[in-house]
């Protein structure tokens, strides 16, 4: 074959794939595509009961000790009260969970359920993935009433709710009491100024020694700090940043984090390259951080010797503010076994489960399990349900993934000492102003 | 003219083909056009749901993007570092395994170990032993070889934090071009060099007159492919520094992912993909229309 030939079979090779492109799902806003996007939404309400054995797939990024108890308590406790449905349970990373979804959901093939972060959920709902769950489950309103609403709200997005919360959580001080003793610190700083004297006395044990570590300027990390100093990242409305991300009080917490970077109180890990706050923690290099409940179980595993103790966020003018995490349980507009999904939604939720998975450290968001013994009586959640009395959840908005990066990179320069507290957060707030205002 | 039966070995060479062809057209070429369109559109990624049509926008935007630019900019030094780290010190190990007479397969084998370890797992490990403080290389060298003071923090620092990607890069890839040097350098015939022995060639002489000409299709060969290979860098950026920080390491592919996979922004992150794309085709281009002469003897 001469070259002529092959150049004119790649043509016609290039141009029949040309052809397959047009033919596809086509990309402009055609009437077809809003006919499809009709027909997926009758699917929703009218999908019959399950008839036979079905399996439905449930996405999470449990650690390995919850997805442990999921796997071997959980699951099996559902299978054997519905025969009929299998559930097929993958862990995913938590930093791959997110990109993993979207890609699965732009190629058709998204789970039929998942444990997903709460601060997903109005992005993923804005783009049309999720089933709105008050139409599809009629006694959805039951159990409304039976969680906790800050989580609850979490799940509301332009006028319907698009999951259920399946736990709860917020970060508490955690502090290393061999280090504290061995400093001579009576007890857990209560506001910043103690916060500060703490370091001090931390530091004066050793060059390697710090009073606080964390994995970065993301907003899990700094918000806790702005809140608790009396600003915030955006108005109550969430409709601009401009006045809070850089009003005064903002300022002013970036700055007592700048002042304890700047005197090495914090570990230069929150600049990046990385941190092992679990390990220096348990080696008593580190003598304080921000942890879940989920840390204790886990940590405990791993470092049974290490004595710490449990406080609440050290108050600031604002108070002690920390930020709210937490999974919520939602359902894709792909799954093909809607019915089959909410009946593992209920039972995600039934009390047994919630105590279940309490043990391996979620935080049950089942208002009715505040009474019992296990509750009252337990180590740690005491602490943590006092901070969620106060504590915030970072903005509900489809455009955080991006008003997160512009406040994590904002959040660098002022801790590198490259801008002004006052002339990052500017910027960065007149960034994110537009994001707030386009949708 | 053909004659029928020179028509059926063609038919019959067509239907061998065809299995390849549809699995390269539906592979790569199917995704390879549906990126060009993305690339023109506000993309949504759900199916069934609507793009928009933006024309350029997509390309006009990454030139008014100033990561776009710190991207490319480290694009660009990571490939002029790591490519000629590469064959000089590929070479240099061709060289020396070409002369020597025994445990040759095994010193092959060694080197060319890195080239077969997965990306992902060494990735890890230099990000471990580029810690600070406390990481390996901190340690050596301050207390063990005690060249400088204090720790570097290594990953912190945008200027430093390429050294790792970088130092990677150019371990893992000099197996590949160690073997191909030594099977060109393999081919030489010795008279060659006992001639310029006799004419009073020094080692150096030898080397610079006698083996590179001769290797010199290899050489471009293995520029083309590295050049390639340094543009299209990623997962190491990806899992050492994820761009950070402050994404002073962003590479043209990470920023890419980073659009398309964290702000779905998958229109923008195609076009930034063909940009890539424009660039090693013409570099590669250059390359071969530039550098490719046919071997000279003299």
């Amino acid at each position: 074959m001469n070259g002529k030939r092959l150049i004119s079979l790649v043509c016609i090779g290039l141009l029949i794939a040309v052809l397959i492109t047009a033919c596809g799902p086509a990309a402009s806003p055609t009437p077809v595509t809003k006919i499809e996007t009709k027909v997926v939404e009758k699917v929703v309400t009218a999908t019959p009961p399950p008839k036979g054995p079905v399996t439905i797939t449930f996405w999470h990024a449990y650690n390995p000790l919850e997805t442990e108890t999921l796997d071997t308590k959980v699951i099996p406790a559902f299978e054997k009260a519905y025969p009929d449905i299998k559930v097929e349970a993958q862990p995913v990373p938590y930093d791959e969970f997110h990109r993993k979804l979207l890609t699965a959901m732009a190629g058709g093939t998204a789970p039929d359920l998942i444990r997903s972060d709460i601060i997903w959920v109005p992005e993923f709902a804005e783009l049309g993935a999720l089933v709105a769950l008050d139409e599809l489950m009629p006694d959805f309103n039951t159990f409304k009433g039976k969680v906790f609403p800050g989580p609850l709200s979490t799940n509301f997005w332009k006028d319907h709710y698009y999951g259920l919360p399946l736990d709860t959580n917020c970060r508490v001080l955690l502090w290393n009491k061999a280090v504290f003793e061995a400093a001579g610190i009576s007890g857990p700083p209560k506001t910043f100024d103690e916060f500060l004297v703490a370091c001090e006395k931390i530091k004066a044990l050793g060059k390697d020694k710090y009073g606080f570590a964390d994995g970065g300027t993301y907003a899990w990390a700094v918000n806790p700090w702005i809140w608790s100093n009396g600003g915030d990242v955006t108005d109550p409305q969430i409709s601009k940043a401009t006045g809070y991300l850089n009003g005064p009080a903002t300022v002013a917490a970036y700055e007592f984090l700048l002042n304890l970077v700047k005197k090495e109180y914090i570990h230069p890990g929150i600049l990046g390259g990385g941190v092992d706050t679990w390990g220096g923690f348990a080696k008593g290099e580190i003598a304080m951080v921000l942890e879940g409940p989920w840390f204790p179980p886990l940590f405990d595993q791993q470092f049974p010797d290490v004595k710490y103790g449990f406080a609440l966020m050290p108050a600031g003018p604002g108070g002690a503010v920390s930020v709210v995490g937490g999974e919520d349980i939602v359902m894709f507009q792909q799954s093909k076994n809607k019915e089959a999904a909410a009946e593992f939604i209920r039972f995600m939720l039934t009390p047994e489960t919630q105590l279940t998975m309490a043990e391996a450290g979620q935080m049950p968001v089942l208002s009715e399990l505040l009474a019992t013994d296990y509750m009252q009586k337990h180590p740690f959640y005491g602490v943590f349900l006092e901070q969620l009395k106060t504590a915030k959840a970072r903005t509900p908005h489809p455009a955080w993934p991006k008003m997160e990066d512009i406040l994590t990179q904002a959040g660098q320069a002022i801790l590198r000492g490259e801008k002004s507290p006052q002339a990052a957060l500017d910027e960065a707030a007149v960034k994110i102003d537009p994001l707030l205002a386009s949708k | 003219m053909k004659t029928p039966r020179q028509r059926r070995e063609t038919t019959t060479a067509y239907l061998f083909m065809l299995p390849g062809l549809l699995f390269f057209t539906i592979f790569m070429i199917y995704p390879l056009l549906k990126a060009l369109q993305m690339s023109l559109y506000q993309w949504s990624i759900m199916p069934g749901r609507p793009s928009q049509f933006v024309g350029l926008s997509n390309y006009a935007q990454a030139f008014e993007d100033p990561v776009f630019w710190i991207a490319l900019r480290n694009t660009v030094l990571y490939t002029l570092v790591t490519v000629p780290g590469q064959m000089i010190l590929a070479m240099l190990v061709a060289l020396l395994l070409n002369y020597i007479r025994s445990g040759r397969v095994l010193f092959r084998t060694i080197y060319y170990l890195p080239v077969i370890t997965s990306w992902v797992i060494v990735s890890i490990l230099f990000k471990y032993l580029f810690q600070s403080p406390g990481g390996l290389i901190n340690y050596l060298l301050t207390d063990v070889l005690h060249l400088i003071a204090a720790p570097i923090a290594w990953l912190r620092n945008p200027t430093t934090a390429m050294v790792p990607i970088m130092s990677l890069g150019i371990w893992k890839g000099i197996g590949w071009s160690m073997v191909i040097f030594l099977a060109a350098l393999q081919t030489i015939p010795g008279e060659l060099y006992e001639a310029a022995a006799i004419d009073g060639a020094s080692r150096w002489q030898r080397f610079w007159h006698l083996t590179l000409p001769l290797v010199r299709p290899t050489v471009v060969f293995v520029l083309v492919m590295l050049v390639i290979g340094g543009f299209n860098v990623f997962i190491s950026v990806y899992l050492i520094t994820a761009g950070g920080p402050m994404k002073q390491t962003e590479v043209i592919l990470s920023y890419m992912y980073h659009q398309a996979f964290d702000f779905l922004e998958f229109g923008y992150g195609a076009a930034l993909s063909y940009m890539l794309a424009a660039i090693i085709l013409v570099l590669s281009f250059l390359q071969i229309r530039f550098l490719r002469r046919p071997v000279e003897l003299y």
